[in-house]
């Protein structure tokens, strides 16, 4: 196995992006794409290659750390620049640079009318790097580091489109809630440099066991999450992701869907070591996926932008995600962050090219009947809807049944899980076949669409149907009671994991094609039987869809307990403090130093027998209190 | 030791210095401060040569060469300075002298 390979892949898309930015003038749009598009897809030819040369490593040797140089040295603290290529760092390169490449692909065509298509690129490629670093990081200190630079990615791109302020204010709600967890998880670190001395994973993990206490694990798994969260968007700090889709479509389907939110899933699955650990902390983590891929299931109902409706789905989905970390089900986990990659780009690809063949439309109240002008988007989020909803074969089908088996498994935790996840497995269903059939079914919209729907090219339909096919059929790589290929490439990294039992299969398997079944036909009977019959349940429910359309109203509470407050305590230190504090005391300073020097002016008097006079006395009284010092 | 004891030295030096004092206190005009200081330096020289008598030391007595050749240069500046003020056909008056006051 060659490590420099994951070397390359990882300077590849800094280098376009540097050279994109570095560019005098906005470079050819030929050259943005060759510049944009060729690091990724190089990147992700080269991860293949790692791929296939890791098949043929034995098990025991696939876990490799590339050191480079010696960093940090402080004391006992050493920190190297290394690379972790092992399974899990493969995958997360594979899904990263394969989807990643498809997208910027899209985004050739997606961007075509945008003024600013070398920044989208540079920021793009810059994003790709960060994720990269942050899966291939091999020491706390550089996960760090990536975490914080996908962060500030995310920021730049949530905020692409600078001259709107509702995108400025979501790309500056973004960051400071990543903020917060990246500064729980800077807090963990150093309890691991206190306790253990090191930030290696290698290291951490060997002398966890004996050198961390109970507490000391817990908080560190605990401050860790609290990142986790608020980088995959995890009630209570999962308010900036639906806000989020301000970005540009791709930028929504690469970073807020595909890759970067479901950086806390593998941040729990890196450490899982330190989670076993501790108890508390991995049934918090179940308990905290658990209530967040419910809640987000029900906002996701009433939505009515359609990449709010994405978003919040996409919340809920990695809600599974690390539901099934925290009950220690890692290979499942994993599974569904790939499975869900593909289909969750599927559904913002394909209604991304339904919102740029509406010249950006985004309301399901402008769309409808749109099946019978973009066929191709039509039957792309047909499929995507079928994959998340987990209809039988599909890819979601798959990994989100392994995730409610194996919570099924896991204790009486797991059971209330199960049931909580099964629910919301209808929900999903329900909500899905809603945005579906609102969008491409029933009558066009009254007043019809503000402009004519039109066709996209082959650089946006080639990657729908890649990942059309990818959702479709990507679920078959792990069948219960067949073959299980995704634990057994992860087993050097996540241990020998448990395999469902037939029970949990079973009950899993009929419980979820049962809600599956309901929710669509909750969906077609409400939104594609009977017209009118969405409007009247609406107005029975009105203060259920007035709680849900506003997310269980998180924000104005966040307004009232965080904002506000913190804004308050601005303007009195910006109105009052400052003035009359700050610039108090400078203004005291002044007046003193003026006060003594107008009160000392006058002994200048310019009298030479004064100062001879003064002089004089000085002397004479020197000369007497030495003669009093001499005689005492 | 036989000769004149050292305190009448030191009285008559005392004796001068005062009178020095005063006179630069007194004094408006530059060029009698100049004596006046003139005189204090003197004044010192003779207590320095009369302790030189009394320790039976030369020291006293270089350093008192030392201090004639430190007041030939004061009064080569304060002359300087005296002419300097004449020639701006300014009064030779010391308390006028006092545009840096503050």
């Amino acid at each position: 196995m060659e490590p420099a390979l994951a070397w390359i892949v990882l300077g590849l898309p800094l280098l376009g992006a540097a050279t994109l930015a570095a560019w005098p003038t906005e470079p050819p749009r030929s050259m943005t794409r060759v510049l944009g598009v060729g690091p990724i897809a190089l990147g992700f030819l080269l991860s293949a290659w790692l791929y296939v040369q890791m098949l043929g490593e034995s098990s025991d040797d696939r876990l490799v750390v590339s050191r480079v140089w010696e960093w940090i040295e402080i004391g006992d603290l050493t920190i190297d620049v290394a690379l972790q290529i092992d399974p899990l760092s493969v995958m997360m390169m594979l899904i990263i640079t394969g989807v990643g490449s498809l997208i910027f692909l899209y985004s050739t065509e997606y961007m075509e009318h945008d003024r600013d298509y070398r920044r989208f690129f540079a920021e793009m490629g810059f994003f790709v790097f960060s994720m990269l670093l942050l899966v291939l990081a091999a020491n706390f200190l550089f996960l760090i580091v990536g975490w914080a630079l996908v962060g500030l990615a995310s920021y730049l791109l949530i905020g692409f489109y600078y001259e709107k302020p509702p995108a400025v204010a979501a790309a500056k709600k973004a960051f400071i809630i990543n903020v917060i967890g990246d500064i729980a998880m800077v807090i963990g670190a150093f309890i691991l440099i206190v306790e253990l001395g090191t930030l290696d994973y290698a290291l951490v993990f060997e002398a966890a066991p004996d050198g961390l206490s109970r507490g000391a694990v817990e908080a560190v798994t605990i401050l860790l999450f609290v990142g986790a969260a608020a980088k995959s968007a995890q009630v209570p700090l999962h308010t900036w992701l639906p806000d989020a889709m301000e970005g540009p479509t791709p930028v929504s389907a690469l970073i807020h869907a595909a890759t970067m939110v479901t950086a806390g899933v593998y941040l729990v699955v890196r450490t899982h070591e330190l989670y076993e650990l501790a108890p508390f902390a991995s049934d918090l983590v179940a308990i905290t996926g658990a209530v967040t891929l419910f809640l987000a299931a029900t906002i996701a109902m009433v939505q009515v932008d359609v990449k709010r409706v994405l978003a919040w789905s996409t919340v809920s989905q990695i809600g599974y995600m690390i539901m099934a970390a925290g009950l220690g089900a890692y290979g499942a986990a994993m599974f569904h962050l790939m499975t869900h990659a593909f289909f969750k780009a599927l559904l913002f690809l394909s209604i991304g090219i339904v919102i740029h063949g509406l010249a950006g439309e985004q309301s399901l109240d402008r769309m409808g009947g749109l099946g019978r002008h973009l066929k191709l988007a039509y039957v792309a989020t047909a499929i995507g809807v079928l994959a998340i909803s987990g209809v039988p074969g599909t890819s979601g089908f798959f990994s989100k049944d392994e995730i409610l088996a194996s919570a099924w498994d896991a204790g009486d935790l797991g059971r209330a899980l199960w049931v909580v996840g099964a629910l919301a497995a209808g929900i999903t269903a329900f909500y899905m076949f809603r945005l579906l059939l609102r969008t491409f079914y029933g009558p066009e919209p009254g007043g019809g669409y503000g402009v004519h729907p039109h066709r996209s090219r082959w650089p946006m339909t080639v990657p729908v149907a890649v990942l059309a096919v990818l959702s479709l059929f990507g679920g078959w790589i792990q069948v219960p009671s067949g073959w299980s290929w995704i634990t057994d490439w992860l087993e050097p990294v996540i241990g020998p994991e448990s395999i469902p039992g037939q029970q949990a299969e079973g009950v899993t398997l009929v419980a979820s094609i049962a809600v599956v079944a309901i929710g669509a036909g909750v969906a077609w009977w409400i939104f594609a039987a009977d017209p009118g019959r969405r409007s009247r349940l609406a107005g029975r429910f009105a203060a259920t869809r007035r709680l849900l359309e506003d997310g269980y109203r998180f924000d104005p509470v966040y307004q009232q307990a965080l904002v506000q407050p913190s804004r308050d305590l601005g303007d009195y230190l910006y109105g009052r403090f400052e003035p009359d504090f700050i610039q108090g005391m400078l203004k005291g300073a002044v007046s003193l130093v003026r006060g003594g020097a107008i009160a000392l002016r006058a002994a200048q008097d310019g009298l030479v027998r004064t100062y001879a006079f003064v002089m004089v006395a000085g002397v004479v009284s020197l000369g007497a209190l030495l003669a009093w010092v001499v005689t005492r | 030791m036989s000769g004149v004891p050292l305190i009448w030295y030191l009285l008559l030096s005392f004796g001068l210095f005062g009178l020095g004092l005063l006179g630069v206190m007194r004094r408006r005009n530059p060029l009698l401060m100049l004596l006046a200081v003139e005189l204090m330096l003197n004044s010192a020289n003779i207590a320095l040569v009369g302790f030189a008598r009394h320790w039976d030391n030369t020291d006293g007595q270089i350093f008192a060469l030392v201090v004639m050749a430190v007041a030939a240069a004061e009064v080569v500046i304060g002359l300087g300075l005296v002419v300097a003020v004449f020639r701006q056909r300014l009064a030779l008056n010391v308390d006028e002298m006092s545009s840096l006051k503050g």
